[in-house]
């Protein structure tokens, strides 16, 4: 508790209290915009982390994370566009509620649900910390190991409908890792000096998340506008917070636990909030025309999410969304490793950021119920202007980093295979993951290695390392189950899902 | 296989077998990332001597994989697979794909990159946006270099006074 | 031989209406109703809703005025309308003008304005 304090002090400094507006008010702004999500977002601000204090850019990375989700919710309901994955369900009845003519309901319950959730998701979130900080310490490089497995396979089986497509990103990812110089010699450098140390992580993040997202739209550039719905100023009814508050809270509860697991992300935990939401519910006849249930549930399930996601980045260093992995790169040029003695060795730094979550949830809040008609207006910026800018900061972000040609040229590579992932339908967050995770993989099994000299029982030599190939052993044989099911099954269920929409909110 | 095609996503709402010929790249690309990358690990040496792991073995591993997941691509290609192009909130794919202005986005890229060492990012950054906008389709080309400069210069010295790193200036060192 | 109304959803495009139907009405002949979209950004304020269009269309039609309604994706609206007007062998173009400083004209450039110097037959030019 007095750690929590001390975090609120370093969080309440002038200047941090500034980044936490300017990162809730560019999270909501982007999460509005087409386009551009908190992870591109976050990609495109790494180089403040070149000088700015770790704390002041993690709070605002921290507050662009929740905004993110607060925006994607105005353009699902008034739109009918869902700017994140996390808020497809939320627009079936949002969009129906603002058809209906009520607009400003839908985005009240949204707004205050998401505080509600993303306020019980971070005292979550500071109460299980600490308790996981020492457990994790323990753990040995085989369970780390095992644990680095098992989150790369299942964030690659479980989202998305291509198993095929998910490996060949997740594999793209970790040659990418391999990038640089091993025991001395270079690996994989092309005879390029300029990659002996490695491919900088920042610039194939933003390549993929911005300059690939930002092609594959100028090829689908001109269409129709859309017709949005004039809203006021959110509001909410007695009956309205009557009918609101249990999904709220069940929302959340569905959302923390799926966001901590790897590749659990907050597409299922807002579609089961949903379903749920629809059995419970005292007017089943309104879903499908408007329930406010179905707003509510839902989003507050999405914001719970984001801060159980928080959870494994912090402890593990494992992350599990687009957003987190992002994050984890910011870390990392801060030469942070989240994982086992992180929480422990940075104790100020951890406090401050917990502490942030709170202040950026309450800023969304006050910030965004008088602000929802004016986001709105964002949808009107021009695509040449809209997609002109994010190809601008996308080069100042990758050119930053070094100030060299070279790294220009890197991203506009990378910017090409994200731009012929999106075409051929693969999944870009595995590569991302894979490109973080992939070095920490390789020397986790040779620390491992080193200890049991060259022994490979050692690797299941540990309780927890056993529990996480049992778990991979399950999700391969569900894998290849799925895989030669009759054709005819898989015809039919090859509608597309969760994987085409994962990139939607970069 | 079946005479059934994935729902309808790109406008290919046919009956018949479609093969999605462009993929066929997308998988020798795959296969020859593998293979390069087993041809770089075969003339890495063993390391230090008490190197339990060779540093050689994950990109064998991962090189290997790459290539059997190309073949696979390559087949299931051959089998009628679609990629289902990803969808957006900004992006509509009945529209079909724009390849010309893709095109000339990377040649502004690439006079960016040719050009960022002579003139400097005040210079290059503002053609950069002004020349995208207009590929873009802006029809306002005083209104998209005025914007350009604005960014270009404004974030040269927001670099250099708000987070005190000077950018190389280029033609310009001296003037900015 | 018809009349054009360059309309957008506001109170210079509903100006522009009344008047180019009344034109249409006197001069017998059928109305155009022009409301384009450059199509470049998700949300454009100034391309009518589907329903209104619809209201308008059953309107104009009760007032027995013979009403086509074009809406087009073009990268120059105001090329759009002369296109249609041209197409259509338009007896005349209304158009609602707005004020506009000459600052505002250099970086926004002026629908109307394109339509009146290069229309090739009369404009009539209204305000709300």
């Amino acid at each position: 508790m007095d750690l929590l304090l001390e975090g609120f002090s370093q969080a309440l400094t002038p200047t941090n209290l500034l980044f936490a507006v300017i990162g809730v008010l560019l999270g909501t702004a982007v999460g509005v915009l087409p386009g551009i999500g908190p992870a591109m977002t976050v990609a495109l601000l790494l180089p403040v982390t070149y000088n700015v204090e770790p704390a002041s850019a993690l709070i605002m990375f921290a507050g662009i994370y929740y905004g993110g989700m607060y925006g994607g919710s105005t353009t699902s309901i008034l739109l009918n566009t869902p700017g994140e994955s996390s808020s497809v369900i939320t627009a079936l009845e949002g969009n129906k509620m603002a058809k209906a003519g009520r607009a400003s309901q839908a985005l009240a319950t949204a707004a205050i649900g998401s505080f509600i959730a993303g306020t019980i998701g971070t005292v979550l979130l500071v109460a299980l910390a600490p308790q996981i900080g020492p457990l994790v310490v323990q753990l040995g490089a085989p369970s780390y190991f095992a644990i680095l497995l098992l989150a790369l396979l299942a964030v690659t089986v479980v989202l998305g409908s291509s198993k095929l497509r998910g490996f060949a990103s997740l594999f793209l990812g970790l040659t990418v890792g391999l990038v640089g110089t091993s025991t001395g010699q270079p690996r994989l450098t092309f005879g390029q000096g300029q990659l002996a140390d490695g491919i900088e992580v920042v610039v194939v993040a933003v390549a993929i998340f911005a300059l690939g997202e930002a092609l594959w739209v100028a090829a689908h550039l001109r269409r129709k506008p859309l017709e949005i719905i004039p809203v006021g100023q959110p509001w909410m009814s007695k009956k309205d917070w009557r009918r609101s508050w249990g999904p709220w809270l069940r929302g959340t509860a569905y959302g923390f636990p799926f966001g901590a697991l790897p590749a659990g992300g907050a597409e299922v935990p807002t579609f089961l909030s949903y379903v749920t939401e629809r059995k419970l519910s005292k007017h089943p006849e309104e879903f499908g025309h408007g329930a406010i249930e179905g707003v509510a549930g839902p989003e507050a399930a999405n914001n719970a999410s984001a801060a159980g996601t928080l959870l494994p980045m912090l402890a593990l260093g494992l992350p599990t969304t687009a957003t987190a992995a992002v994050i984890l790169v910011a870390f990392e040029s801060y030469g942070l490793q989240p994982g086992p003695q992180f929480m422990s060795a940075n104790p100020t730094l951890v406090w401050a950021l917990l502490a942030s979550l709170f202040i950026a949830n309450t800023l969304l809040l006050v910030i965004n119920l008088p602000m929802a008609p004016l986001w709105a207006k964002l949808l009107q910026i021009p695509r040449p202007y809209l997609y002109a800018g994010i190809l601008f900061f996308a080069s100042l972000g990758a050119y930053a980093a070094n100030f060299s040609a070279f790294d220009l040229a890197v991203l506009l590579v990378f910017g090409l295979l994200g731009f012929a992932m999106r075409r051929f339908g693969i999944p870009v967050l595995p590569l991302i993951i894979g490109v973080i995770l992939g070095p920490r993989l390789e020397s986790q099994l040779a620390e491992a290695l080193a200890i049991s000299q060259g022994d490979l029982g050692t690797l299941w030599s540990e309780p927890v390392a056993i529990v996480c190939y049992l778990i991979i052993a399950l999700l391969v044989a569900w894998t290849i189950i799925n895989v030669v099911r009759p054709a005819s099954r898989r015809e039919q269920d090859a509608t597309p899902t969760s994987e085409t929409r994962e990139g939607a909110n970069l | 296989m079946t005479t059934t095609t994935p729902p309808a996503r790109a406008g290919t709402s046919t009956t018949r077998k479609v093969v999605d010929t462009a993929q066929y790249g997308f998988a020798g690309f795959l296969a020859l990332v593998g293979a390069y990358t087993v041809y770089d690990a075969s003339g890495i040496e063993p390391g230090f001597a008490d190197q339990a792991l060779h540093p050689a073995t994950f990109p064998y591993v991962f090189g290997v994989v790459l290539i059997g997941l190309g073949i696979a691509l390559a087949v299931a290609t051959a089998r009628g697979d679609v990629a289902e192009a990803e969808e957006g909130e900004d992006i509509d794919l009945t529209t079909g794909t724009d390849l010309r202005t893709v095109g000339l986005l990377v040649l502004v890229f690439v006079v960016n990159i040719a050009l960022i060492d002579w003139l400097g990012w005040a210079i290059t950054g503002a053609f950069l946006f002004a020349a995208s906008a207009r590929v873009l389709g802006s029809r306002h080309p005083v209104r998209d270099v005025a914007i350009g400069v604005a960014l270009s210069v404004g974030t040269f010295y927001g670099f250099y006074v708000g987070l005190g790193i000077p950018m190389p200036a280029g033609i310009l060192d001296g003037i900015l | 031989m018809s009349v054009i109304a360059a309309y957008t959803p506001d109170e210079f495009g509903r100006a522009a209406l009344e008047h180019a139907a009344a034109e249409a009405v006197r001069r017998q002949t059928g109305l155009v109703v022009v409301n384009g979209t450059r199509g470049d950004a998700l949300v454009d304020t100034r391309y009518a809703h589907d329903d209104e269009i619809a209201a308008l269309q059953s309107r104009l039609a009760a007032d027995g005025v013979e009403v086509t309604v074009r809406r087009d994706v073009a990268p120059d609206v105001a090329q759009l309308v002369l296109d249609v007007a041209a197409e259509t062998g338009a007896a005349l173009i209304v158009v609602g003008i707005r004020h506009r400083s000459p600052v505002g004209k250099a970086l926004m450039g002026s629908v109307s304005q394109r339509i009146l110097l290069d229309a090739t037959c009369p404009v009539l030019a209204v305000k709300p």
